[in-house]
């Protein structure tokens, strides 16, 4: 296919270089795609790694670049995807789209207004775990669901903001909603939520969150997420019960390959913040070649910005029963 | 130094009632000890309950001694509980009495007070209060093993009950899985954190929904928050599909600054492709050796009437919480 090989690389723009960043560049490596990067922090340190090109402003790599690739801290979301989309670029964001529902919904708004695609990194579903659990349901193998399960484990990331609820939306909005996401994306809307946290007095680190969600199929979903204590694995779990059988997984009960104690203590151990996907098809390359290949005219993603807004919508009114002690109709 | 060396007399235990399936085992259970001489009423004619002595109703029990039994078991359909705990305190007997310990906060009051003030032993069957890992939970939380614990997950989910029909009729169990299934893990906690101050549940009825009788909830997720500020969340659904090679199981997770633990009760089995051979612990044998205890005692040992009563409370208050949709205050109840 020589037309392949002359083509031009797509170009992507990276805003934001910190480690979300680099689980994206595996994915532009995989379809060649030719890197820019634009940070407050760490821009150079991530052009080095990555052979990314380095742009002293944003404006500047609007100009160089075919698509934007958002991996800031949450609140600069809707400020950088505006501006790309002013520019003219389809747009990948991480998760959550914005910390508001109203946010969320001007960033798809703007998209729709200025024909330009926006996809939210909701990663979780190129998970192939959660990929094989969404084929399943979606074959009728536990026939009509009933109750869900949802467990995330984690430390708490090592970047400050993220301790900040005002910038992180703390556990619900950061965590949980990788999992309110699947809740929906397994079982459809969402009517009511009632969520409850748990911070420990000590240390204000380790917290848990709750959530319990009502389909409107009637289904319900019990969401637990846990920023744990230093040392604290990463791990996720779900259990889907339906009226035809039960789905269970456990990232912990199946990983492939394990190490003894006296092996793992020889072994680099990850952070807690990102699951150790070495086993795994890259769920994070999986995502941006699907969003490249669906940018390029391919088959559809598998998620789109009104998914997005969606999960925004569950888990800011799953923060207002956290403020509030009541269940709130979303 | 005591010189009593005549063994005790066996005590004189009626069962009461084979509605309940736990019926069986504890007949099994108590026949087969030199220590009891037991004698079971059936007086609904289930006449799968395997024992030396069986009569058929309640009144042959009471009359099967000349001076009475020392104490009943009493394994009724739920609503039943009471009228059989009431006449034991009447008679100076005392009870161990099948979870939940009554379908109503006024039966379960009214059973706890009658017991107080005839003096008898009024303790509640939650075998699973006696399982090693349980015991082994409870030394955990208290001696700070998991530092400050911020939160619970506990799922206690099981096949439909289906060897008696009474189990999913709303009124003689007092519901569905949200009656059947909240009661154990309220009881573990009950033990570790006291009493819960809000309970918020949702329930639906998707599962066995062909076979559940009429009205009653087969899935459920029963939320309870602490004055610690501690949240825990129950899955009590019957979630386990009828093909399962065991019936089910109770697990529960606790989150710490000091780590995580999970128990994982009735984890203990050979498997193999469909097999499933438990081996753990058998809490039912437990259970009876403490109650027998208590009753030579005369003094009631946990899992107590007491304990019994404040989990039917959380269920009231589940239920309360499903019609309103929203948080109950267990005050309230």
């Amino acid at each position: 296919m020589p037309l392949e090989d002359t083509a031009p690389p797509l170009r992507v723009g990276v805003v934001g270089t910190g480690s979300i960043s680099r689980a994206h560049v595996p994915g532009w490596s995989e379809i060649g795609a030719e890197t820019h990067c634009y940070s407050h922090d760490g821009a150079e340190d991530f052009a080095v790694e990555t052979g990314a090109r380095v742009h002293a402003t944003l404006e500047e790599l609007l100009e160089a670049v075919d698509v934007v690739d958002v991996c800031t801290p949450t609140p600069a979301h809707p400020e950088v995807v505006h501006a790309a989309l002013d520019a003219g670029k389809d747009v990948i964001c991480e998760k959550p789209l914005a910390l508001t529902p109203e946010d969320a919904r001007a960033m798809l708004e703007h998209a729709e207004r200025a024909g330009r695609t926006l996809y939210p990194a909701h990663v979780v579903r190129f998970f192939p775990q959660y990929a094989a659990a969404k084929r399943a349901i979606d074959t009728g193998a536990v026939g009509a669901l009933a109750v869900l399960r949802f467990e995330r484990t984690g430390s708490l990331p090592d970047r400050s903001w993220f301790a900040d609820e005002e910038l992180s939306g703390g556990i619900v909005m950061d965590q949980m909603i990788h999992d309110i996401d699947q809740a929906i994306w397994l079982a459809g809307p969402v009517e009511r939520v009632y969520a409850q946290q748990s911070i420990a007095a000590g240390t204000a680190t380790v917290r848990t969150a709750h959530a319990v969600l009502t389909h409107r199929s009637g289904a319900i979903s019990h969401c637990r997420g846990f920023w744990g204590p230093v040392g604290t694995d990463f791990r996720y779990t779900f259990d889907l019960a339906g009226d035809g059988g039960r789905l269970q997984y456990d990232s912990a009960g199946d990983v492939g390959i394990t190490f003894d104690e006296v092996a793992a203590a020889r072994q680099s151990r990850g952070d807690g913040f990102l699951p150790d996907v070495a086993t795994l098809a890259d769920p994070y390359a999986a995502e941006i070649v699907e969003f490249a290949g669906a940018l390029a005219g391919g088959a559809p993603a598998r998620v789109d910005a009104a998914d997005g807004v969606v999960a925004v919508e569950v888990s800011r009114a799953a923060q207002e029963s956290l403020r509030t002690g009541r269940s709130i109709a979303c | 130094m005591l010189t009593e060396t005549t063994p005790a007399a066996p005590l004189r235990v009626a069962l009461m009632s084979c509605a309940h399936t736990h019926a069986t085992s504890y007949a099994t259970a108590l026949d087969a000890r030199p220590d009891v001489d037991l004698v079971v009423a059936d007086p609904d004619a289930f006449g799968d309950v395997v024992a030396a002595r069986i009569v058929g109703s309640y009144a042959e029990a009471w009359e099967a001694w000349p001076e009475g039994p020392d104490a009943i078991v009493v394994t009724s359909a739920n609503a039943h509980h009471r009228e059989l705990v009431l006449e034991a305190a009447r008679r100076g007997v005392h009870v161990l009495c099948e979870k939940p310990l009554a379908t109503t906060v006024a039966d379960a009051e009214a059973m706890v007070a009658a017991c107080r003030e005839a003096g008898v032993v009024l303790m509640t069957a939650f075998p699973v209060h006696f399982s090693p890992a349980v015991e082994a939970m409870r030394t955990a939380v208290a001696d700070g093993t998991l530092g400050e614990i911020v939160g619970l997950t506990g799922t206690n989910n099981g096949m439909l009950p289906l060897a008696r029909d009474w189990f999913t009729d709303v009124e003689l169990a007092g519901g569905g899985s949200l009656v059947d299934h909240t009661v154990h893990l309220a009881e573990i906690l009950d033990a570790m954190f006291g009493e819960p101050l809000t309970v918020h549940a949702v329930t639906n009825r998707i599962l066995y929904a062909d076979r559940a009788g009429e009205g009653a909830e087969t899935g459920g997720l029963v939320t309870l928050t602490y004055g610690s500020g501690l949240v825990a969340t129950i899955d009590c659904s019957w979630s386990q599909p009828a093909d399962a090679p065991t019936w089910g199981g109770l697990r529960l997770q606790a989150l710490g600054t000091g780590g995580q633990l999970q128990v994982d009760a009735f984890s203990q089995h050979v498997g193999g492709p469909g097999q499933w051979v438990a081996y753990g612990v058998d809490t039912d044998a437990l259970l009876l050796d403490a109650f027998l205890a208590a009753v030579r005692d005369g003094q009631a040992v946990e899992p107590t009437g007491d304990v019994g009563l404040r989990t039917v409370r959380v269920v009231a208050a589940a239920q309360e919480s499903v019609r309103t949709g929203q948080p109950v205050a267990l005050s309230s109840i």
